[in-house]
């Protein structure tokens, strides 16, 4: 069981939040190429080891928050 | 949408244990009426029960749900500030509600749902939302004279199932469950 740090509802089992994968930059869609835009919709990094990570909180408060976890260990610091 | 007629998605008379250790009632017809927005001070994660018997619910940090008896959507609603608050919707048939109460109230609350419900984590008057038997739900901890109880709502669609998980929870502390909301 990993326990995420909700910042509104507190620390919370993580079968109630949805990860939403690693935090992406996203490039200006006037601007980007369609390599760059490829790159943001379906490349990650897929790191073993600390990995900034965008969470919802699905069954709480319904708010989107970054965290870091340690993908090896699922260790989790709060990034905010 | 008040003026219709309301049928409860349960629609299951009050299931009690005989030595009163735990019960469960439909309470689905409670109005229930959703603001977001500037609402009124009451935090999230709080209640604040009015003197007309209206309990205002902090449910989300821009968003509060009102509860208050059967059919007094009308009045609920006159007594929002409507100013400054964005939206109001009256939720009240989209809704399933019940309550669980009794001394082992929380025991077998505890069974289907994640959340910490000691007394000093989810006091009397708490507001949370969680999953409850995998469905997403809105609780409030809603004591009476000293008696656990929580009401625990969900979407309309999920409140068949939801009332046959909750009661299946309950029935090791002496619920008596009828065999149409067996899940066995």
């Amino acid at each position: 069981m990993i326990i995420v740090p909700c910042p509104h509802c507190g620390p919370r089992n993580s079968v109630d939040l949805r990860n939403c994968g690693e935090v992406v930059n996203r490039p200006n869609p006037d601007t980007a190429t369609l390599t760059e835009w490829r790159t943001y919709l379906y490349l990650r990094e897929n790191a073993a080891g600390w990995v900034s990570e965008t969470w919802y909180c699905r069954a709480g408060c319904r708010r989107y928050f970054t965290i870091e976890r340690n993908t090896v260990t699922n260790e989790i610091r709060d990034q905010s | 949408m008040s003026d219709l007629l309301f049928q409860s998605p349960l629609n299951k008379a009050e299931l009690t244990s005989p030595g009163g250790n735990i019960g469960l009632t439909d309470e689905s017809a409670t109005t229930k009426i959703l603001v977001r927005g500037q609402g009124p001070a009451v935090a999230y994660g709080q209640s604040k029960l009015l003197p007309n018997g209206t309990l205002i619910c902090g449910s989300r940090p821009d968003e509060w749900t009102f509860l208050a008896g059967p059919g007094k959507s009308a009045e609920v609603q006159a007594g929002i500030d409507q100013s400054e608050a964005t939206t109001i919707v009256d939720i009240t048939h989209g809704r399933a509600m019940m309550r669980l109460f009794g001394p082992a109230a929380t025991q077998a609350l505890a069974k289907v749902c994640s959340i910490d419900l000691a007394d000093d984590l989810t006091p009397d008057g708490a507001v949370f939302s969680a999953s409850v038997a995998k469905v997403t739900c809105d609780l409030v901890r809603s004591d009476s004279q000293g008696i656990q109880a929580y009401l625990i709502s969900c979407e309309r669609s999920f409140g068949a199932y939801l009332i046959s998980a909750v009661a299946d929870a309950a029935q090791e502390f002496g619920l008596g469950v009828p065999a149409e909301l067996s899940l066995h």
